[in-house]
């Protein structure tokens, strides 16, 4: 730990773990995305001026249009939602901060070193063109120009950005599940609170799959792995490892993720939309309760609508009426949710501020998003607008009417944020000019619909409509210098503003100083009276005494989890357990010791990531410089990661504080709970990937053609006895801790150790028997590239054993531990160590009998 | 062969009068933008009309004893009734649009309702390739980049793709469908009017994806027939 300079250092801003600073750098970083991403737009649409690649070139055009797709919806929009979330959650929900600052700060930096590796991939030759869906087998290196290097290290940075993402969800909910002010129930956290509640539920389970997609597509770059391989080998198919589902497969992974991806990025724009309403008309919001239902509906029903991006694809008619009537039902709590907005202004007494413009803008450009979009669940409608502008028109008029909401939500904050007023006539000078870009460029796109996505010779005829849409994006690109003139210009000169510049606004952030101090509130907020109070240390001490338990848990120092390499998610689980075991030795009881905010290591394991990242994109050439590059990212990663967990940190929690329903689940727990929910969706798509591929072959044909004699049972049967024992030897080892043994405990963690040892030992006998079998079938072995079978074995237990690894690492920090005394009745560690063991222990039963058995 | 010289002599097996996907889209996309405007005018037009009507005036009025105040407990404002009201009205007009097309949904699955428009069906094979489009007619024979159709007659496309994910389509005879390595989709139209049509290329598939265009070539059905013989020789 060390100590947090003051903000005009440059140091404060890599040290940082503070949600408020965090949340600036959010946003600051997604803006710099947001000028990358729009001046790739500025370029095709220059290039659309005729129809023609007289500009970029169709490779050029192709990548502009990818990357343009890749970075507005993951490096941009979402950044900037989080950025108002990091900043503006803790404050709502009257939380210090968030729950696990250290992994924050994390996730920031992966997100910031993601996006330094896009932008790297530019530099590789060639970046991704395969479309911002990724479309397989187009993403594979075989269809790609030159080493296809660039295309591997967009991949790469995708997963370094879910990576990001995953801690942030699992940090958001443990955050609003532990640590709301007394007295606020879920249901009373302020809009923008509740919908970023429910994007961060979303985002766990999406990107837990397109983290499987992801995964895959990088080992079939890397390693050579061939789930999404379909070519030609010369003149004929090498049938062994062409996939015949491999378009398929990736279409189902990436839409699995990317229909809730649409929610997840509009959601946080219509949390905005609702406190800007009701600030600016100075009315409640009608029909709040169902506001919220319907959002709720939506969370979950996004999840069972993907296949109506997939209506062409051949799936039969019944899938298809399943799936119309699910996209169909999706739509209509979206009516509800408008209209309760425009009910809202009712008897107000509106005031046309900029943010409550960008607001009202943001709606009426949803309602037509959303209008054109019902044409799109009419299938018969559908099927000739796939892949037509009248899509893209479509989702631009949803997904950037939600990003004009959020710049709303911008000039909303600003003076939450920096404590000065913007230009007002600026912000509106600003959101006029932007709306009529807006529709300048987005609204021509309906009338020359017929245009094919993605092309750049349009029909001639429809020139005019293109050099409009053009002219649209000139003026939209170029409202956004007024914007940063404004706010750069107001952070200087701007009216000092008090805690709470808009009147009506009611949520707990304008309780506060403008911007408000490092530990947010001065006493304990509360709303146990009906309104929002500040206690006093002996208030506190009071309700303590009546709440008996309430504080039992407060004070748990924080865990470290951390990422790096391939196994990027699971080493984030890897290092919250093993900070866990250094952390929870160390709990102070709540106020005995300053909260910290400042940990050199989130930067530094990001920075080890990217270089591992960089070094893995072109580590198939077999060039020196790739190669040094990922071993030194490797070391550096991992030694941070040691470092991180080696720190003491503190990050108290509230000692009252509304917890429903978790309130029995301790914060690490709850933790551990929500990353462990993400991982099984991981492992799902992985199984679900392999069912799907097997199937796509024939399922018995596959056993016969795909698989060696050699390939037994007997070294699976003995890795399950394996590591159910080992799953009981934890349960052991909490029981002597429970017990106070020392000894119990090192020999349980011992067992524990040597039974996962013994389970790689076994698995590292039987791939090395595999990958050099000499039979007429296989005469150079079974390894991982050679036919589909291979890929999928060694890839999903792979992923297994990597847990396994990571399981191993932990055990043996715990065992060096215990050999100290630790844990002695004080068993929690033990047993969330045990929750991921466990899970580590059940996929395997799943794995087995797929893999070795049927 | 025979098939089709049979066809010629009987003129009720003949697709001329069926609707043709062409048709339907059409209909469908009248009504739909028709009260798609409509409703978008409307609505965007009360929602303005509102934030004029209550805008700030400066004046006291009665609402104002009922502001939202700071650190209040967040409750809904009232107008559940009017809220449902609309909330109900928006639901049956997409619900019933919806109701209304799913039939046609089932026409453009199932194709034309005569039986012996369906079985005098000319079959083709359509393979999509990094760029360009291969047709493969009954005779075995095939053609690159123009497909020969007859005038009047159902043309059921069996589609799929040797390399990589394309989408085989027409602008004029809408007509679309996936074109995916590994296995086939289908879809059909019916050319009413001789002449030249284009088709496309749909799904983003490498560099030359902006050139992957077809000609779709109806043709009268004697001019057809002709071609269709001679080309059997070559």
């Amino acid at each position: 730990m060390s100590d947090l300079p003051p903000k005009s250092s440059i140091r404060r801003w890599f040290l940082t773990t503070n949600h408020k600073d965090i949340g600036i750098l959010y946003l600051v970083t997604a803006l710099f995305f947001l000028v990358f991403g729009g001046l790739l737009a500025m370029l095709f649409r220059v290039e659309l001026l005729t129809p023609a690649a007289d500009f970029l070139g169709e490779s050029g055009y192709n990548q502009a249009v990818s990357t343009h797709g890749l970075l507005m919806v993951f490096w941009f929009i979402s950044p900037f939602a989080f950025g108002f979330a990091n900043y503006i959650v803790p404050l709502q929900i009257g939380a210090d901060d968030l729950a696990f600052p250290r992994l924050n700060a994390l996730s920031y930096w992966l997100y910031l070193f993601s996006g330094i590796l896009f932008g790297i991939s530019f530099f590789q030759g060639v970046t991704f063109p395969g479309g911002w869906t990724m479309y397989a087998p187009l993403n594979t290196p075989a269809y790609m120009p030159g080493e296809a290097l660039g295309a591997t290290s967009v991949v790469l940075a995708m997963i370094m950005f879910v990576a990001a993402v995953t801690l942030g969800s699992v940090n958001f909910l443990t955050t609003m599940y532990r640590m709301r002010a007394e007295g606020l129930r879920m249901r009373d956290i302020p809009m923008f609170s509740l919908s970023i509640n429910l994007t961060v539920w979303m985002m766990l389970f999406a990107f837990a799959a397109l983290l499987a997609a992801l995964i895959i597509l990088s080992s079939d770059h890397i390693i050579g792995t061939n789930y999404f391989t379909y070519q030609i080998d010369g003149d004929t198919f090498a049938t062994n490892v062409n996939n015949p589902g491999s378009s398929m497969l990736w279409a189902h992974l990436f839409w699995f993720f990317g229909h809730p991806e649409v929610y997840i990025v509009f959601f946080p724009a219509l949390g905005v939309m609702a406190e800007c309403f009701q600030t600016f008309t100075g009315r409640r919001l009608v029909g709040r309760k169902w506001f919220i239902i319907s959002m709720v509906l939506v969370a979950l029903q996004s999840f069972i609508v993907w296949m109506h991006h997939m209506f062409l694809t051949g799936i039969n008619l019944e899938i298809k009426t399943l799936f119309m009537a699910t996209t169909i039902g999706i739509s209509l709590p979206f009516d509800l949710m408008v209209f309760s907005l425009i009910y809202t202004m009712i008897k107000g007494r509106v005031r046309y501020m900029t943010p409550f413009l960008f607001s009202l803008g943001a709606l009426l450009l949803f309602i037509l998003g959303g209008i054109t979009g019902v044409f799109l669940g009419a299938v018969v409608l559908d099927y000739q607008f796939r892949g037509t502008y009248w899509v893209v028109a479509h989702f631009h008029y949803v997904m950037v009417a939600g990003a004009t909401a959020l710049f709303g939500g911008l000039y909303y904050w600003y003076p939450k944020m920096t404590g000065k007023m913007y230009n007002e006539f600026l912000g509106k000078v600003h959101f006029a000019v932007y709306f009529i870009g807006f529709n300048l460029l987005y609204f021509p796109m309906f009338i020359a619909w017929e245009t094919p996505r993605r092309v750049f010779n349009y029909p001639v005829e429809l020139t005019v409509w293109h050099n409009l849409s053009t002219v649209g994006a000139i003026i939209l690109g170029g409202s956004f210098l007024i914007m940063f003139y404004n706010l750069f210009v107001s952070y200087f000169r701007g009216a000092e503003v008090g805690d709470q510049p808009w009147e009506f606004a009611t949520s707990a952030e304008w309780a506060v100083a403008s911007p408000p101090p490092l530990e947010n509130f001065d006493g304990v907020p509360s709303y146990a009276s009906g309104t929002l109070e500040f206690l006093s240390p002996s208030d506190v001490a009071k309700r303590q005494s009546g709440h008996s338990g309430a504080a039992a848990d407060g004070g748990t120092a924080e865990t470290s989890p951390a990422t790096d390499g391939a196994g990027a998610e699971a080493g984030a689980l890897a290092t919250t357990e093993t900070a866990l075991a250094t952390g929870a030795g160390t709990a102070e009881p709540t106020g005995h010791e300053h909260a910290s905010h400042a940990s050199f290591w989130p930067f530094m394991i990001s920075l080890g990531g990217f270089l591992l990242f960089l070094g893995l994109s072109g580590i198939r050439t077999g060039s020196m410089l790739y190669t040094s590059l990922a071993l030194v990212g490797g070391i550096l990663g991992f030694g941070s990661l040691v470092g991180m967990a080696q720190e003491p940190f503190f990050a108290p929690e509230t000692a009252i504080a509304e917890r429903w329903p978790f309130a029995d689940v301790e914060k690490m727990k709850l933790g551990m709970w929500t990353f462990l929910a993400s991982d099984i969706v991981l492992f799902g798509a992985f199984i679900g990937s392999y069912a799907f591929i097997r199937f796509a072959y024939g399922w018995e044909a596959w056993h016969h053609d795909l698989i060696p004699e050699a390939h037994v049972t007997f070294p699976g049967l003995v890795n399950t006895y394996l590591l159910l024992t080992s799953s009981f030897a934890v349960v052991l080892a909490m029981v002597a801790a429970e017990k106070e043994s020392r000894a119990g405990v090192m020999a349980s963690l011992g067992a524990t150790f040597a039974l996962g040892v013994g389970f790689l030992i076994n698995k590292g006998i039987e791939w090395q028997h595999l990958f050099h079998i000499h039979t007429e079938a296989f005469p150079e072995g079974w390894a991982i590239t050679t036919n589909l079978a291979s890929s999928t074995f060694y890839l999903t237990t792979g992923l297994h054993a990597a847990h396994v690894i990571i399981g191993l690492i932990i055990a043996g920090y715990m065992f060096f531990r215990s050999w100290n005394g630790a844990y002695l009745g004080d068993e929690k560690p033990i047993e969330y160590f045990g929750l991921y063991w466990h899970l580590v222990d059940i996929v395997w039963l799943f794995l087995f009998p797929l893999f070795y058995i049927l | 062969m025979l098939r089709h010289t049979v066809i010629q002599n009987v003129p009720i097996a003949h697709a001329g009068g069926v609707r043709t996907p062409a048709a339907v889209f059409n209909e469908i996309f009248t009504v739909f933008l028709g009260l798609g405007t409509l409703v978008g005018i409307v609505v965007c037009a009360y929602t303005v009309y509102n934030a004029y009507a209550y805008r700030d005036t400066g004046e006291e009025s009665k609402a104002d004893a009922d502001r939202p105040e700071l650190g209040e407990l967040p409750t809904g404002g009232g107008g559940g009734k009017k809220l449902f009201l609309s909330f109900g009205i928006s639901a049956i007009i997409v619900l019933s649009l919806i109701v209304w097309t799913y039939s046609t949904l089932l026409y453009i699955e199932t194709g034309p309702d005569s039986q012996q428009v369906q079985e005098n069906a000319l079959e083709i094979n359509v393979e999509g390739y990094q760029f360009g489009w291969q047709f493969e007619y009954p005779n075995g024979q095939t053609t690159s980049g123009t497909l020969r159709v007859p005038q009047n007659e159902m043309v059921m496309l069996n589609v799929t793709s040797r390399d990589v994910f394309h989408n085989f389509g027409s602008p004029e005879l809408r007509f679309k469908t996936d074109a995916i390595p590994g296995q086939s989709t289908k879809t059909w139209f019916v050319g009413q009017q001789a002449g030249t049509y284009e088709a496309k290329c749909y799904e983003l598939c490498g560099t030359g994806h902006s050139y992957m265009n077809a000609t779709v070539e109806v043709m009268p059905r004697d001019d057809y027939q002709q071609w269709y013989n001679g080309s059997e020789s070559e």
